[in-house]
């Protein structure tokens, strides 16, 4: 491998099944700039037509809580609280086999000031994982190209078990040989 | 809290059937063997692609092309989604990629066997597909979230794999005598080194006991090879076509069907790197890997000229 040779930054992604459902965390692609995180993770997570929108941030832009982090060394401590509020989006992990999914935004100071407010916030159901970006991190598909990144993946029916009929050319060829199931 | 609290917390979790996420306490020997695992498993997925992806432009018609064009594709998503699993244990993809160029990395034993006609693309379907399948929805089970999420991904998408191939078994099986003849010589070809892939006999299996007892498999490898027998020896029958094994019978008494011994000489020799294929194989990915180095150039230089630093 040649010296410098990278596989650059990891972004992690966020998929939309349908307009009115919230992104949800797909895993990461590796780009050298947001575009191309978008079209990696195009290519890589939408093989199938279940995406209407992408987004994409910087995994060490991404502020992380698990519930297991929470109750062995408690929130992490805010430093800073004087800067400006901003925008900062939560995604929380809700079962145990479920995955990130977007749940609200909510304005605070800083990451640690973020997550807090998450755990106050969106936690009281339970909560697995948190994890808070702040907006401006976030890097998302036009919605005006929706037709030409997602509608390639309609037209190809045999990406599904549903196109093959196994089950019907098995039970075929036992009523030819009069083998009765 | 000490090293032994911390383990007690944790087993005790992994016993109420919770997941382990990035940032949650877990032994390092639990790190070690999922990036070992899940590492390989990528490769398998990257390395699979490969004798496959040798009869795209020798498809028998479009449908079969675009079907088996598709299928190679999954493949290259699924080593990514593999990838990213264990880069969330702190592997970096440089030496994971590193490991599998210089030899360095194990991955499924049966890709190192060639595809030598078009019905191979058939039974790899259903054997090789079907075996790794159902490893993998008993991984979808894993305690480690990551990898878990990434099983049912890839369980959801393989599905049509193993029918795709599974249907053009039958067709074939119900064909001309030559394509009757082509399709069991594939069968004799691919059938042991399937049984081989769910790895060594439990008793040889060194790494099982950790791996059972942290919840990362819920199967033994002698289990899951019993259902892949089980599952697939009757419908093999059924088509009229023979499996390469004269001790196979049927036990009545356990309802499975039984197994002659396996070569393990064969199986550790291939795994170690002296299989049919091997170094073909290591040599594919090589120069894959350097033939894309100037485009990995170029847009390194791009986002340099874009942004004056490539994003850290």
């Amino acid at each position: 491998m040649t010296s410098g040779d990278t596989q650059w930054p990891r972004y992690q992604v966020f998929h939309q099944e349908g307009p009115d459902r919230p992104h949800v965390n797909s895993g990461s692609v590796h780009a050298t700039d947001e575009e191309m995180a978008l079209q990696n993770a195009r290519d890589v997570f939408v093989r199938r037509p279940d995406c209407v929108s992408l987004w994409a941030v910087l995994a060490t832009d991404i502020h992380s809580l698990t519930a297991e982090e929470l109750e062995r060394e408690g929130l992490p401590e805010s430093k800073n609280e004087d800067g400006d509020a901003q925008t900062y989006q939560v995604f929380l992990k809700k079962t145990h086999s479920g995955s990130h999914g977007h749940v609200g935004a909510i304005q605070a100071t800083s990451p640690a000031a973020a997550l807090a407010a998450a755990v106050a916030n969106y936690g009281s159901q339970g909560g697995i994982v948190w994890w808070v970006v702040s907006d401006t991190s976030i890097v998302r598909t036009d919605p005006g190209e929706i037709d030409s990144l997602f509608q390639s993946a309609m037209s190809k029916p045999y990406r599904s078990q549903s196109f093959y009929h196994t089950v019907t050319l098995m039970r075929r060829l036992r009523e030819k040989k009069g083998i009765r199931e | 809290m000490t090293e032994a609290d911390h383990l007690a917390a944790f087993e005790a979790r992994i016993s109420r059937g919770e997941k382990i996420e990035p940032g949650d306490w877990m032994p390092d020997e639990y790190r070690r063997q999922l990036i070992r695992m899940i590492s390989q498993h990528a490769h398998s997925e990257i390395v699979g692609m490969l004798p496959e992806g040798e009869w795209i432009t020798r498809a028998p018609n479009l449908r079969r092309k675009m079907v088996l064009l598709a299928k190679v594709q999954d493949e290259a998503g699924h080593g990514q989604y593999l990838y990213h699993a264990a880069e969330t244990l702190g592997a970096t993809r440089e030496e994971m990629i590193e490991a599998l160029l210089s030899g360095k990395a194990k991955y499924a034993q049966v890709f190192n066997y060639p595809s030598l006609s078009w019905a191979d693309m058939g039974v790899i379907g259903w054997f090789v597909d079907g075996a790794a399948i159902l490893n993998q929805t008993m991984l979808a089970h894993c305690s480690y979230g990551p990898y878990s999420r990434a099983m049912i991904r890839i369980s959801a998408e393989e599905s049509f794999h193993m029918k795709q191939g599974k249907e053009q078994v039958i067709v074939l099986s119900q064909g001309t005598e030559a394509q009757k003849a082509m399709v069991q010589d594939a069968i004799n070809r691919w059938w042991w080194p399937s049984v081989m892939m769910f790895g060594p006999h439990d008793q040889d299996s060194p790494n099982s006991p950790a791996l059972i007892k942290w919840g990362i498999k819920t199967k033994t490898n002698d289990e899951l090879r019993q259902d892949f027998v089980n599952q697939m020896t009757p419908e093999v029958f059924e088509l009229g076509l023979r499996l390469p094994d004269p001790d196979l019978r049927y036990d009545e008494a356990s309802g499975n069907w039984i197994h002659g011994p396996i070569d393990w000489d064969e199986f550790w020799r291939v795994v170690k790197g002296d299989g049919p294929c091997n170094a073909e194989r290591i040599a594919a990915r090589t120069k894959a890997h350097e033939d894309g180095l100037w485009v990995r150039q170029a847009l390194e230089a791009y986002s340099l000229r874009e942004t004056g630093a490539v994003a850290a």
